[in-house]
């Protein structure tokens, strides 16, 4: 029997305003006949954590958010995952860049088949993190790829209020830090012409 | 006292319409001075509160400058005979809220200098352009400047960088940033004086305001401790208390309306709910700024009036000028925390007349900045500033040396008066209201286009004077498509065939209306207009205070 992999074509019909949600939280498991143990474990935890979610069903922000942790990561520093750029990309999505939503749905739809068809029908979610930065590299010129580093940086880095920036890791990772107000010498370069006395 | 209430069917001694760095100074000066004024706002009446540090709103979606997703949608192009189109971002940029611009501009306040006045004299004419001496001098404008230092609130030091002056500054210069030190330093290598920038921002406090907290979301912010001196903080306050100012905010007006003898009359606008309604007046000032001014002398057509209100000249919306902008970034091996405090601390103006030799008009001045504002989401999308990956681990540890180590010089240079440059009205898109929407058409001058490169090469030897070990270069080689600065749409002259107003911001054309506000401006001086704009506020209300006023009743 032939796996049925799923074609762009059938990403993309699933990806219309009417599939919010069944793009990868109800189609996947079932089409993609190879999904296993863990991935089926990872899909509840993100069901879960979709309470959370007012426009993205829970596996399509999962997706979401795996493209996020690739584009600002977490390594010795925090990145977009402990941030919640994902919840800020859920809120604009729903809100002031609606408008962008259906693109999106496409262009993950079709990041998955990729991922389906480079990596025998895994979730790109599911991928290592060096599988996840090749598919990335081949689509970064995408208007797909474009769309999502614009809303992860700006998820990382805008007022908590939006639903990114936890914990100030936007301002951590700039280096602008915490404080709300300053005062002289700010940088190098004045504390040594104030020591200079010029 | 408390705040005046009027009808809208007797008539005021004057509606004011907009109160920004213009307006808000007509409306104070007039309403002090006991005349009956309406200001009119198209924004809302914000206070410090609402001043947060939201890069996301007024970056990202244009929380005070409005714009396309606030439903006023412009267009651009760059030659008439093209098609203009809708475009993304703002095209004229400009704050919709009491206070106007003053309240997101960055505060530099350069004064012009005697020779802005008359550089047709100096120069001669430039084919193909409207290059004229303005109908006044600095001599008279300068009590103005000085009275705009006093009541509105400028920090700087005086020396013999500064045009003539009468009186010193009423604060001291604010801190100088790490980016104004490279700057001064580098200056002082290849021989020019860098001079602590003049900025209407408080050093120390001063007219009941507290001083800068150095917060760093400044340029297209809004103060929220009040230290920005903005017409918003200095004089809406003071035309409230008057008891002869009646502010009416979110509403935009639709036209100017006249009488039979050609006096306006009547100002029609929607107001909060939609509402249409119209004020009686007695006399009008118009001080929309740049682009809405002229806009709104356009839909003012009638009858009597068929090209517009005040156009019989045919130059109301011609003669746009932004100023040229060039800006080089540096990296440097120290942090200099550009994102700390105002916009620029340090000028450089021995380039402010172009040695005319080299065989084109122009001038400038050189200033310290930070990259994209300062700002941390700007910086990360804009990033890499310099090179390498613009994601991934790799850009993540590029993102924070960028954002603290590196800042930029940035040119700041003369736009020439161009028929050819100009807002008109869009023949096909309109805003939320139905009224067509501002056209842009704007085409850099060759010779401006040749300062800018003249003034990106200067800054990129200070770069390297300064020690920066890697830079970029961003200078609109092939024009600039959007502007702050809304220049000469409404000219001030001597002429009525090429001019709109007089040199009292008076219509040429209609005896009751005035014009005072960017538009009015001849030439455009080297890049920081708004101190000029609120010196000829002061001296337009005092003008008319003194010769027109008894007139009214």
């Amino acid at each position: 029997m032939t796996r049925p992999l799923l074609s762009r074509r059938t990403f993309l019909q699933l990806t219309g305003d009417a599939a919010r949600g069944s793009l990868v939280v109800l189609s996947l498991p079932v089409l993609f006949s190879v999904a296993e143990q863990a991935k089926a474990a990872q899909f509840a935890a993100s069901q879960k954590a979709a309470a959370g979610f007012k426009t993205l069903g829970a596996a399509e922000a999962t997706e979401l958010a795996a493209i996020a942790a690739r584009i600002i990561p977490t390594d010795d520093t925090p990145g977009a995952t402990e941030a919640g750029a994902i919840y800020f990309i859920d809120h604009v999505l729903g809100s002031s860049r609606s408008e962008v939503l259906g693109p999106v749905r496409e262009g993950l739809g079709a990041l998955q088949a990729k991922a389906a068809a480079a990596h025998d029908g895994s979730l790109f979610s599911a991928l290592r993190a060096e599988q996840q930065d090749g598919l990335l590299r081949d689509i970064e010129q995408t208007p797909f790829f474009v769309t999502m580093r614009y809303l992860t940086i700006c998820g990382t880095f805008s007022l908590p209020e939006y639903g990114g920036n936890r914990e100030g890791v936007g301002h951590q990772l700039s280096g602008m830090g915490h404080q709300h107000a300053w005062t002289a010498p700010y940088g190098y370069y004045d504390a040594d012409y104030a020591e200079k006395g010029e | 006292m408390a705040s005046a209430s009027y009808s809208t069917r007797e008539a005021v001694d004057f509606v004011v319409i907009g109160s920004g760095s213009a307006g808000g100074i007509m409306a104070k000066e007039l309403s002090m001075a006991g005349f009956s004024v309406v200001l009119l706002e198209q924004g809302p009446h914000l206070k410090g509160a609402d001043f947060k540090h939201d890069e996301w709103s007024i970056e990202q979606n244009e929380g005070m400058a409005w714009g396309r997703r606030q439903g006023h949608p412009q267009t651009f192009r760059q030659f008439e005979n093209e098609k203009a189109v809708v475009v993304d971002s703002d095209v004229l940029e400009y704050a919709h809220n009491v206070g106007g611009s003053s309240v997101h501009f960055s505060g530099n306040f350069w004064r012009l200098r005697p020779l802005d006045f008359m550089e047709h004299s100096l120069l001669g004419p430039i084919s193909g352009t409207n290059f004229a001496d303005w109908p006044i001098s600095y001599e008279e404008l300068e009590p103005y400047y000085t009275k705009v230092d006093w009541e509105i609130g400028v920090s700087g030091l005086a020396g013999p960088w500064d045009p003539p002056r009468s009186r010193d500054y009423p604060c001291p210069p604010m801190p100088v940033k790490s980016p104004g030190v490279l700057l001064e330093r580098a200056g002082r290598k290849l021989g020019y004086q860098a001079y602590p920038a003049p900025l209407a921002i408080l050093s120390k406090p001063f007219n009941g305001r507290p001083p800068c907290i150095h917060c760093g979301f400044c340029n297209a912010y809004g103060c929220e401790v009040s230290a920005k001196s903005s017409t918003l903080v200095t004089m809406i306050p003071l035309a409230l208390a008057s008891g002869n100012c009646e502010l009416r905010t979110l509403c935009t007006v639709s036209r100017i309306n006249t009488d039979e003898q050609g006096r306006a009359n009547e100002v029609v606008y929607w107001d909060a709910d939609g509402t249409e309604q119209a004020q009686r007046a007695r006399a009008v000032v118009l001080s929309a700024n740049g682009a809405e001014s002229a806009r709104l002398l356009l839909l003012s057509e009638s009858t009597k009036f068929p090209d517009g209100l005040g156009n019989s000249s045919g130059v109301v919306g011609k003669n746009l000028m932004f100023n040229g902008i060039t800006r080089v970034f540096g990296l440097f091996p120290e942090p200099v925390n550009a994102f700390k405090s105002v916009a620029a601390t340090r000028v450089i103006h021995d380039f402010y007349s172009i040695d005319p030799k080299l065989g084109f008009y122009g001038g400038g001045g050189i200033d310290d900045r930070a990259t994209h504002r300062g700002l941390p989401m700007t910086t990360a999308l804009n990033n890499p500033l310099f090179s390498g990956s613009s994601w991934g681990s790799d850009f993540k540890r590029r993102l924070e040396r960028n954002f603290t180590h590196a800042c930029s010089f940035n040119g700041h240079t003369t736009s020439l008066p161009l028929s050819s440059n100009n807002v008109t009205l869009d023949p096909e898109v309109r805003d939320k209201f139905g009224r067509p929407a501002l056209r842009t058409t704007y085409m850099d001058h060759p010779d401006d286009l040749q300062t800018m490169k003249f003034f990106a090469q200067r800054t990129v030897e200070l770069m390297d004077a300064a020690g920066a070990i890697e830079k970029t270069i961003k200078y609109p080689e092939n024009g600039q498509q959007n502007g702050s600065h809304l220049l000469g749409t409404c000219r001030m002259g001597n002429d009525p065939q090429n001019s709109v107003v007089d040199k009292y911001h008076r219509s040429h054309d209609v005896p009751n209306l005035y014009m005072v506000d960017g538009g009015s401006m001849v030439t455009s001086g080297r890049g920081q207009p708004t101190m000029t704009i609120m010196a000829l506020a002061f001296r337009a209300a005092d003008h008319i205070i003194r010769n027109h006023g008894s007139s009214l009743h």
